[in-house]
């Protein structure tokens, strides 16, 4: 069985101030990027919907994958609430 | 009989020969003198308003330094730094590790104008440049010699130039870009047009007089007199940029100017933005970073290119906004990174926080709710909760943490070339990364060599490859960091 590979992304909350590198396995959902990316912000406790876009501003499927998503190391995604 | 200054002064700084035994291109070729290569013809008018004699220039400097030299006896006694403002001194901290051995670039920089500038009264000027940027590269030295009793990372002014630490990275990305990679025409448009005409005076100009402000005499003279200097040899920009646009190269003008520009603004938006706006003491803050950018700046950098007919840089929407937000972005950043600093940084407290609100109107809606819960995870968990979590990302141009996000709006961008992926703060950066891809693609940044395994990803190893050595030298909360224990033996168990 081939081990999903990581990538590193750049990733940026809207309510933050800071990119982050974020180290992931690809067969990680959007979903779930975008939930490790607000626990290492500062505003964690902030609950609710997200809205994961890539760098050209499509919007990102919470349920695929980051590589069905078309992510790879090196691409940078925004995560906006609600 | 003597003669009168004015009837020598011209032909012996005006000494352009006609070489009759080599080509002139071989003198000057334009690898290092500059593009476009013109023929001496074309630089005959080359003028400033100083034309400063050497005789001028030594009994000048002498002076100069009799009067700095007679202020630091004066004031360097015992009990004057201890009663500077903790924030101020860390300030100082932060200017003298970041300047002081770029001035020494500053130097390489002037003595390549000096060889290989195109008119002998520019390579005059140069000569005197070079020896004005070694006494600023002296005088910060010698103040930060005489602080170390007071606080032993007063090291780092001589250090940090010579570690990986991340702002030092940074800024000699900028000042090997900008002095030592350039030849003699570009040297004189980004080093004395840009940079010395437009943004030192915010640096030696405005901050003299926040010094003043917070009793740091000395720093406040030696500031002041360094600017001086700085404002003699920066006539060197305005008669290369005249001769380059008389000549047919207005594009090339134009780009040096945006270029340096923009990374100027960069590093001083990291380096003096943070430093106005939040270690200042606050009775000593009359005027916000912002405020003296408009007018120490900006107004001076439009002066000086509609004398040319130039354009402001493409970029100027986005530059105007960032002075809103950029910098305080960045304090946020360097708090959540302060163990990988070499001094402390400041949380601002409630008065702070009301005179930023007074200053910049959506300060406390954008950057309040931050701050509130940096002080909130504090109280509740502790100080290593209010550290960043993660690394950040870092600009492959300008080599800072992609900080300079406003809240709801992303400004950063990528680029893949030749499989290679490169990430920026913003478009001026990666435009610049373009415009010149050969120069800047092989650079790898801090992040690049972590995620490359070249460098430690962990922090302890980190700090020992950024030449830090944790905890003594690593930054702290400015205020609930405050002891005594730097100056002190490190205990033993």
């Amino acid at each position: 069985m081939k081990m999903p590979e990581v990538v590193h992304l750049f990733g940026f909350m809207s309510d933050d101030f800071l990119g982050r590198v974020v180290f992931t396995p690809s067969d990680q959902t959007i979903g779930r990027l975008a939930e490790q990316l607000v626990s290492w912000g500062w505003h964690p406790e902030v609950r609710g919907r997200y809205r994961v876009t890539n760098e050209a501003g499509n919007v990102l499927d919470p349920q695929l994958t980051i590589a069905q998503a078309g992510l790879s190391s090196g691409d940078l995604f925004t995560v906006d609430r609600g | 009989m003597t003669l009168r200054r004015d009837d020598w002064l011209d032909v012996a700084r005006k000494v352009n020969w006609t070489y009759r035994y080599v080509d002139e291109r071989e003198v000057f070729p334009e690898g290092v003198s500059g593009t476009p290569w013109l023929p001496q013809e074309a630089w005959k008018e080359w003028n400033e308003v100083y034309r400063t004699t050497y005789r001028e220039y030594v009994r000048n400097q002498r002076a100069k330094d009799d009067a700095l030299m007679g202020a630091r006896s004066a004031l360097s006694k015992v009990g004057i730094l201890e009663q500077l403002e903790p924030g101020w001194v860390q300030l100082v901290k932060f200017h003298q590790g970041t300047f002081a051995l770029s001035e020494y670039a500053a130097v390489v920089a002037e003595q390549r104008m000096a060889r290989f500038g195109r008119d002998s009264a520019w390579r005059t000027m140069s000569t005197l440049g070079a020896l004005d940027e070694t006494r600023h590269g002296q005088i910060p030295l010698l103040m930060g010699h005489d602080m170390l009793p007071f606080d032993g990372n007063f090291d780092w002014t001589h250090k940090a130039y010579h570690t990986n630490e991340w702002v030092i990275i940074a800024a000699r990305h900028l000042f090997d870009d900008m002095f030592l990679a350039a030849n003699a025409v570009d040297l004189a448009i980004q080093l004395n047009f840009v940079l010395e005409t437009g943004f030192t005076n915010i640096q030696f100009m405005a901050m003299a007089a926040m010094a003043d402000g917070a009793s740091h005499h000395l720093f406040e003279k030696a500031l002041a007199s360094i600017q001086t200097d700085e404002a003699r040899h920066a006539q060197i920009g305005h008669p290369v940029l005249r001769t380059l646009i008389e000549n047919g190269d207005r594009e090339h003008a134009q780009y040096l100017v945006d270029k340096m520009w923009w990374r100027c603004w960069r590093l001083f938006l990291a380096l003096t933005g943070s430093a106005m706006d939040y270690h200042v003491p606050l009775s000593v803050r009359r005027r916000s970073f912002k405020e003296f950018m408009d007018e120490w700046v900006v107004d001076q950098f439009m002066k000086n290119i509609a004398e040319f007919s130039l354009e402001r840089p493409w970029f100027w929407d986005l530059f105007i906004e960032e002075l809103d937000y950029a910098h305080h972005s960045f304090q946020l950043g360097l708090y959540a990174y302060r163990t990988t600093l070499w001094f402390d940084v400041a949380m601002p407290d409630e008065q702070e926080r009301r005179w930023l609100n007074e200053k910049y109107p959506s300060w406390n809606e954008t950057y309040g709710p931050t701050w509130d819960a940096l002080e909130h995870r504090w109280q509740d968990e502790g100080e290593g909760s209010t550290l960043a979590y993660a690394l950040p990302v870092v600009c492959n141009l300008c080599q800072l943490p992609t900080l300079f996000v406003k809240p709801g709006k992303n400004t950063a961008c990528t680029r893949e070339v030749g499989g290679r992926k490169y990430v920026f703060c913003s478009e001026p950066c990666r435009w610049i990364f373009e415009k010149e891809f050969s120069r800047f693609a092989g650079h790898s940044s801090v992040v690049d060599r972590i995620v490359a395994g070249a460098t430690p990803g962990n922090l302890p190893d980190l700090h020992q490859w950024m030449g830090l050595q944790a905890p003594m030298e690593t930054g702290k909360d400015l205020r609930r960091g405050l002891d005594r224990w730097r100056l002190e033996p490190v205990p033993k168990v």
